[in-house]
């Protein structure tokens, strides 16, 4: 079993209970909340109406004109304790690669404009963000950022933002940041932020608090569905899916949107079968097999 | 649509099941008079109507249909001649609809239903226009000038419903001071007991800057406790590991500002959480205009279901009248 601490849950209002796995990030709290929420949503109960798994958490709605919410909160316990084995945990998911560019002059600017927010920083987003991680080389800090594989452990904020974990390092070596003071008014769309210890790309134009580092090439949510990616969805990332980031440089930034624009670029992507109890057991090592010829 | 007033978008009773992607569920915020208005028409109760917020339009009508006017009380005119809210009545080819509001007017939402609905194409199975999602409602954005919206053809014994109205006892009233219940809980590690009891006992004022995605109120200070931010969670006061947000959930993003959730929420983030308002009264709160004060009373959930099911016997009621 894994070796989590009980989930506390709460009823929130009169339509949802709020399960909290544990209060800090781990993936093997990813983990149990995306098993969970699979496993309910196999079972198709009537009077359920969302089933939402978070960070380290999920989340039910419910009609309670349908389903008792004591009834619903006893059901959930019993699928909480017999899902904590982490055999059950295995997912099917994809690896998809995002190309981005570090360093841009776009989010640069942004950071600059939007300094007065942000504990007044004077640098860049950039810079402060890969100082605070004790990188004095830019190189190193971006290949700490892009080399290992990221987890989508959420979705959520606006249409299609994924919050991504890196896999496979231990935890003081995760790259970690501040969220702005006050949030930004305006985020530039595709522009990638770290915030926690997570990382998000901004689908569309918004609000936003993480610390900006660069832009993907490539979208993350088209509603028009010209792109082969989205043919199903129209959302690129699913709980579960790994994002490998890939370094690029302002021209291949300019080829690839180019190819995005003419909707014909083909996002590199290979299925794959996550097993968390192989994870959990050689973290790294599973891994770098996972990724072999990715 | 020849004058869009301040913000007129189309809304319906709101997008299910796509929560967990990102998307919020929209629909009309004060879902309760929005109800009314499609149940004296004889419509299902959730067909797309106009929402209109706090700035009246008006609207021309290129066909004979029947329509009433809900919500918030305004100054309704049909070709100049003042109508009744809460009363279904006809509308000719060419005629002009105006809805417009006195200055110490209550309430925000204004709706206008038609028989057999609006019908803008659905998107994520609503037709609820969502701005910041860039989709639904008409060409996802609010209406504006030159707009021509789609509406039903008169759904059969339409004409028939004319005159009816709704009684007094089922009009919701709204006030400048709300109550509301709310289930307290989720981040009781992070707010200090002396918070959550300021934050019960104290009324609070609805800030100019609130919208369809959340209300943000001033009031009382309400102290955290002295708790480690955990890992994850980006390391300061009022930040916790991101998680998915409850429709109505009351945020404490700092100690001086509470924030609370409608919907067209953001639907996750990492602020600390220190209850839910109840769906029945998110209608009444969304009425609430800035400078307006809220009171929140704490409720368990046996009582947040009993309160549910009254509003929901009312309505029964209701339609068993108009019948």
């Amino acid at each position: 079993m894994l070796s989590l601490p009980e989930t506390r849950f709460d009823f929130c209002g009169d339509e949802y209970i709020f399960a909290q796995i544990t209060n800090d990030m781990s993936a093997e709290s990813n983990f149990k909340a995306i098993a969970i929420t699979n496993e309910l949503r196999r079972r198709n109960i009537p009077g359920i109406i969302e089933i939402y798994p978070a960070n380290a958490s999920y989340l039910v709605r419910y009609d309670p004109e349908v389903l008792s919410p004591f009834s619903l909160l006893d059901y959930l316990k019993e699928i909480d304790i017999t899902k904590s084995d982490e055999s059950e945990l295995n997912m099917k998911c994809k690896i998809v690669e995002i190309p981005i560019w570090y360093d841009d002059p776009v989010t640069k600017e942004y950071s600059i404009r939007f300094n007065e927010r942000n504990k007044e920083i004077t640098e860049s987003n950039f810079d402060f963000v890969m100082k605070l991680n004790g990188f004095k080389d830019k190189d190193r800090f971006i290949d700490a950022h892009s080399k290992v594989p990221h987890l989508i452990t959420m979705l959520g904020f606006t249409p299609g933002t994924a919050w991504t974990y890196p896999l496979g390092i231990p935890r003081e070596e995760i790259i970690r940041a501040p969220k702005y003071t006050s949030p930004r008014t305006q985020t530039p769309k595709l522009a990638i932020g770290i915030g926690g210890a997570f990382s998000v790309i901004y689908p569309t134009q918004s609000p936003g608090s993480y610390q900006l580092i660069g832009m993907s090439a490539v979208p993350v949510y088209e509603h028009q569905q010209r792109l082969e990616a989205f043919k199903d969805s129209i959302f690129l990332a699913s709980p579960g899916d790994l994002w490998k980031y890939r370094t690029i440089d302002e021209s291949e930034y300019r080829s690839i949107t180019k190819e995005v624009e003419d909707g014909t670029y083909r996002y590199k992507m290979k299925d794959v079968h996550f097993s968390a109890e192989e994870y959990i057991r050689k973290e790294e090592k599973y891994l770098s097999e996972l990724m072999e010829d990715f | 649509m020849i004058e869009p007033g301040f913000i007129a978008t189309i809304q319906d009773g709101g997008r299910n099941g796509y929560y967990h992607l990102g998307v919020p569920p929209c629909g009309a915020a004060d879902k309760l008079s929005f109800q009314i208005g499609n149940l004296l028409l004889g419509n299902p109760p959730f067909s797309a109507g106009l929402e209109i917020t706090l700035a009246g339009p008006t609207v021309v009508f290129e066909k004979s249909t029947v329509i009433t006017v809900t919500g918030a009380p305004a100054n309704v005119t049909l070709n100049g001649k003042q109508m009744a809210m809460w009363e279904v009545f006809k509308v000719k080819k060419g005629d002009a609809l105006s809805i417009s509001y006195s200055t110490e007017a209550i309430g925000v939402f204004t709706y206008m239903c038609v028989s057999g609905g609006i019908t803008v194409p659905e998107i994520l199975g609503s037709r609820s226009t969502y701005t910041l999602g860039d989709f639904g409602g008409f060409l996802s954005r609010k209406l504006e000038n030159g707009d021509a919206v789609p509406i039903s053809e008169p759904l059969p014994g339409a004409f028939n419903r004319v005159g009816k109205s709704v009684e007094n006892p089922y009009i919701p009233s709204f006030s400048n001071k709300v109550d509301v219940h709310a289930v307290m809980g989720v981040s009781g590690n992070e707010i200090s007991d002396e918070g959550i009891t300021k934050f019960l006992n104290n009324e609070w004022e609805v800030k100019l800057e609130s919208n369809r995605v959340a209300y943000r109120f001033d009031g009382e200070t309400i102290p955290y406790k002295d708790y480690e931010p955990p890992f994850g969670s980006g390391n300061s006061a009022g930040g916790v590991v991101d998680f998915a947000y409850p429709i109505g959930a009351i945020l404490v993003p700092n100690t001086e500002e509470v924030i609370l959730l409608l919907n067209d929420a953001t639907v996750g983030g990492g602020f600390v959480m220190a209850g839910t308002v109840i769906s029945p009264d998110l209608s009444y709160l969304a009425q609430a205009r800035p400078g307006s004060s809220v009171r929140f009373h704490a409720v368990t959930v046996q009582q947040a279901t009993q309160l549910r099911l009254e509003q929901k016997k009312q309505l029964n009621d209701l339609v068993e009248q108009l019948q």
